[in-house]
């Protein structure tokens, strides 16, 4: 009772204070009137009468205050005066306030967007139930250079009921994609083979129908497969009548027996059929089921169970494989690492990176704040002096002073706030696609609890300068100093310091940014070893019927055939595998050169199958031997043609033409030895970024093989030719259906769309710092230009030219900005180590890069600090003079 | 003249709005008078001093107030004794009364 009573009347102190403060008034004046009254009826003379009674009552104001302290409300009160004074301030100075708020918005916005991204693919957890179980299981190999690679299926067959940490493992493949037919017109879908007990082991549950079961990882049975939700509602109109449904996948008659809910996303992954493995349980022995690695293998391990214990568990597990298969095991790492820390990636150092980046900028922000609110404080020394010397306490001061940025900080961060809702949908939407490994990237409430929190902070932080100044202050001494005193020493001390900040975190940023312009101008003068323009890349996937290599090569010949009679398409030709598609190349194998020690090999080759054309078409050049002909076809000698970084280091000068390899580590009578009939220049297949790997092209007559990429090269548009390309695929067998189509070009931006973007993204924050740098240093100048009129003035009215007044004011900014330069270099020199990862050829302390970025900061700065020395000087000596 | 008034013992002044206020509800400048009338003129509160207890007296819940017509047809805000003022007058003066006497005791048999 007591208690709510009690806050009854605090709360009705506080929220009708006006009301409360009134019948304060009205009780003391009744009081005196009386009062008053009394003395007159006493004898007393009117002004008498009224002194005495204000005698009697001791101090009104003394009285009244002690009213309010009794209200126990007033420190709320004190902080809403407190932000009515501070509004009132901000309006007084609109620019300032604008200017303070664009540079918070702009600070805060870009933390939000860039946070939003941290969150969405570091912070968040994957969404599924106890994620943090989940591990990838991969395998390394140290002799061949792999690390996290596919997983062998035996081995993955091992791993699952070996390892007694694991509840559970299942497998997947990484790719993969399927004809469907028998509902309207054949579609192509992304399509992926798991292990029966991979949705169980994620913790999936179907929105309709079931997943599928442990046993149907192995053949037997009829087809089934389970599709998402998407395809469900566009293929049969609802998850249900999708369920029971017959379809053909790639000529197979399939019963889809589930539909995944709307949500379900592994990665950023968007496939629409899942298939069993279906393996032969004959498989298992055969020794291609431990040779090939083709698997991506997640398990979940026990409750209770760490991640480092299960991985002691696990290479215990692959060092018996080891022992066991030697042939196939003997130097086969494999690795653990929770689902999330590999799904994440590489991306991860580019995000903390950004986020690194967009933390500087928001200092520097910080930091020009501080030195408005400081320019601000300047003017208002006087007064905070008078105040003081009139007893506030240097608390309260304080206080104000932190208000004032606080609702300074609350309006930044709502501009913020509203900068970063739309720079995070901007993120989202321009991110190459794929990027961020996670389906949506969005503002949630962490990410606006985070902001608020750091609004709140930055508030504070560039509100300590200001005010560490203003309640270090001794009033006389500024009362005495009158009215040009504001240019107290240590506030000037302060304003260069915050400069010096300002230039060297903007160093920083730029040095960043300097480094990633460089790599990516690089990457972009990197010859890809072919001619993209102009190609377009079509993926075809044979259904069934077109089993033998005979039948394939048929239908292949007759298409292209018909797509080289296409009006504009000048070349025509087919590649396993399309060069930036992917992994680049088809796929590797171990290789052996006839007459060399078995021992003498190295890395794995790739291997890609093409037609005869495909150099020409692509113009990839020759650089010894001869190209592929129609004559080396299927029965004839068996051929390879290798590129030039295979014939340089492992033919070390000789001509490696006429020379026999074979694709075998332990060449046995089985081995095909290959005659290598030509040298190729090196093509840039896995990517642009990518070293060229030493590969072997074999040909697509002697290979043949139901999946193959169409390349058409056309004198026109490259999009225009998708059509007629379908249509003749269409004429030929209304079965096939293109898988991607792609122009080639695209493809090779794609390769280095990540880098383009983050070195865009990176680009956008380091001039934002620059130019707040600079605002700061031409704020400070001004400032100092202007205290400095005066002497100016007399200097030029006794004779000096106008340069030397104007050097003066420079000089100053000029040893400010050296100062900053200096420590941005040596704080860029430690950080930049970290972007290692991001850079392309282009080392992290590279000199250009410093040298370049440090004399153009230094120059704009100069111009930013000459300015306003310009302005100073040409002010009329005895205007300024007069006006003392 | 009168003689010198002595200042209001700190503390006490809650008790002697108590008090005053047993008799009848009233408003501020009437407890003043009153205290001042019956104490003859030997206790001299300091008038002021008065609103800042009345209203702590109103935070115990020991007083609560409302805004009436006076006999001269002035609005004024007239304080009156709750259950639980009351109550805590009763205890307030048992404890004064101790204390007045044990410091009587000491100052007779000093």
């Amino acid at each position: 009772m007591g208690l709510v009573r009690v806050v009854l009347l605090r709360c009705r102190a506080l929220f009708r204070r006006a009301a409360t403060e009134q019948q304060l008034d009205e009780e003391i004046r009744l009081h005196l009137e009386l009062e008053t009254e009394k003395n007159r009826e006493r004898g007393l003379a009117p002004d008498e009468a009224r002194r005495e009674a204000l005698v009697r009552f001791g101090g009104v104001e003394v009285v009244k205050e002690a009213h309010r302290d009794g209200r126990g409300v007033r420190w709320i009160e004190d902080a809403f005066t407190d932000a009515r004074v501070a509004l009132r301030l901000l309006r007084r100075n609109p620019a300032l306030s604008t200017a303070a708020v664009i540079t918070l918005a702009l600070g805060i916005g870009a933390n939000t967007a860039i946070f939003s991204a941290v969150n969405a693919v570091i912070l968040r957890p994957l969404p599924f139930p106890h994620a943090e179980r989940l591990v990838m299981l991969s395998e390394d190999n140290p002799e061949k250079g792999w690390r996290r690679q596919t997983a062998a299926p035996a081995n993955y067959l091992d791993w699952k009921e070996r390892v007694h940490a694991f509840a559970d493992v299942a497998a997947y493949t990484p790719g993969g994609g399927a004809t469907m037919s028998g509902i309207d017109t054949p579609r192509r879908v992304r399509a992926r083979a798991v292990t029966g007990n991979y949705f169980s082991v994620l913790q999936v549950r179907p929105e309709a129908g079931r997943v599928f079961t442990d046993a149907e990882t192995w053949k037997g049975g009829t087809p089934v497969a389970i599709v998402s939700h998407r395809l469900a509602q566009d293929a049969f109109g609802s998850d249900g009548r999708a369920i029971g449904r017959s379809v053909s996948l790639d000529g197979a008659r399939t019963e889809i027996v589930g539909v995944l809910p709307q949500d379900f996303t592994f990665a950023a992954d968007s496939f629409d059929v899942w298939q069993p493995m279906a393996w032969d349980p004959q498989s298992r022995s055969q020794v291609f089921f431990r040779r090939a690695h083709w698997l991506r293998v997640v398990a979940r391990l026990k409750p209770g169970v760490t991640p480092q214990a299960a991985d002691a568990e696990f290479q215990t597990v692959v060092h018996q494989l080891q022992g066991e298969y030697p042939l196939t095991n003997k130097v086969m790492g494999a690795d653990l690492v929770p689902l999330h820390d590999f799904l994440v990636g590489d991306v991860r150092t580019a995000l903390l990176f950004l986020q690194a980046a967009v933390g500087l900028l928001l200092l520097i922000a910080c930091a020009n704040v501080a030195n408005l609110l400081l320019a601000q404080a300047l003017g208002r020394e006087r007064e905070a002096a008078l105040r003081l010397a009139l007893g506030a306490g240097r608390a309260r001061l304080v206080r104000q002073a932190f208000t004032e940025s606080l609702v300074l900080s609350a309006f930044g961060g709502l501009a913020g706030l509203a900068l970063g809702w739309w720079g995070t949908r901007a993120l989202a939407a321009l991110q190459p696609a794929g990027m961020l490994p996670v389906a949506s990237v969005r503002m949630d409430v962490s990410v606006l609890v985070a902001m608020v929190g750091l609004t709140t902070l930055t508030g504070l932080v560039f509100g300590l300068a200001p005010v560490f100044w203003s309640a270090r202050r001794v009033p006389a001494e500024v009362l005495k100093e009158g009215e040009r005193a504001g240019t107290s020493r240590r506030l000037r001390h302060w304003a260069d310091m915050l400069v010096v900040g300002e230039v060297a975190l903007a160093l920083m940023l730029t040095v960043g940014a300097g480094l990633l312009v460089r790599s990516f101008w690089r990457l972009q003068h990197v010859e890809p070893g072919l001619d993209p323009h102009g190609v377009l890349a079509v993926g075809i996937d044979l259904p069934r019927g077109y089993d033998s290599a005979a039948t394939q090569r048929t239908f292949f010949g007759a298409l292209q055939e018909r797509v080289r009679a296409l009006p504009g398409v000048v070349d025509v030709a087919e590649a396993l595998v399309a060069p930036f598609a992917g992994g680049g190349v088809g796929y590797t194998s171990d290789f052996h050169i006839a007459g060399r020690p078995a021992n003498d090999y190295g890395t794995e080759i790739g291997h890609d199958y093409v037609t005869p054309d495909y150099f020409t078409a692509l113009r990839i050049p020759l650089r010894a031997g001869r190209y592929f002909t129609p004559a080396d076809r299927s029965g004839s000698v068996p051929v390879t043609i290798i590129n030039e970084a295979l014939a340089h280091r492992y033919f070390r000068g000789a001509n490696p033409v006429g020379q026999r390899i074979t694709f075998d580590k332990f060449p046995d009578s089985t081995s095909v030895w290959r005659t290598i009939v030509g040298v190729v220049g090196d093509v840039r297949q896995s990517g642009m970024a990518i070293e060229p790997l030493i590969e072997a092209y074999e040909p697509a007559a002697q290979q043949a093989n139901s999946y193959m990429t169409l390349l058409v090269r056309t004198r026109g548009d490259v999009a225009a030719l998708t059509p007629p390309i379908r249509r003749v695929m269409a004429e030929l067998d209304a079965n096939v259906v293109p898988d991607l189509v792609r122009p080639l070009e695209r493809m090779q931006a794609r390769s280095i769309a990540d880098r383009r973007f983050i070195m865009w993204l990176l680009l956008i924050f380091a001039a934002t710092g620059v130019l707040l740098a600079l605002v700061g240093v031409y704020g400070v100048m001004t400032q100092l230009g202007r205290r400095r009129t005066r002497e100016m003035g007399i200097r030029l009215a006794l004779g000096a030219r106008a340069p030397q007044v104007q050097w003066l004011v420079v000089r100053h900014g000029l040893q400010v900005v050296l100062v900053g330069l200096v420590l941005g270099v040596a704080g860029a020199l430690a950080a930049t180590q970290a972007i290692r990862a991001l850079l392309f050829e282009v080392p992290p302390r590279d000199p250009t890069t410093f040298v370049t970025v440090s004399v153009m900061l230094a120059l704009t700065a100069l111009a930013a600090s000459w300015l306003p020395a310009l302005r100073a000087s040409q002010a009329d000596p005895a205007g300024v003079l007069r006006a003392e | 003249m009168p003689p010198t008034p002595s200042d209001v013992l700190r503390g006490t002044l809650d008790l002697l709005i108590l008090k005053t206020l047993a008799l009848e509800p009233m408003h501020g400048w009437g407890i003043s008078q009153r205290i001042e009338q019956i104490s003859r003129g030997v206790l001299d509160v300091n008038q002021g001093s008065l609103y800042p207890a009345l209203q702590r007296l109103e935070l115990k819940g020991w007083v609560d107030s409302e805004w009436r017509t006076s006999d001269h047809n002035r609005r004024a805000r007239y304080y009156r004794l709750t259950p639980q003022g009351r109550r805590a007058l009763g205890t307030e003066t048992e404890s004064w009364q101790r204390y007045v006497a044990a410091v009587g005791w000491i100052l007779e048999s000093a």
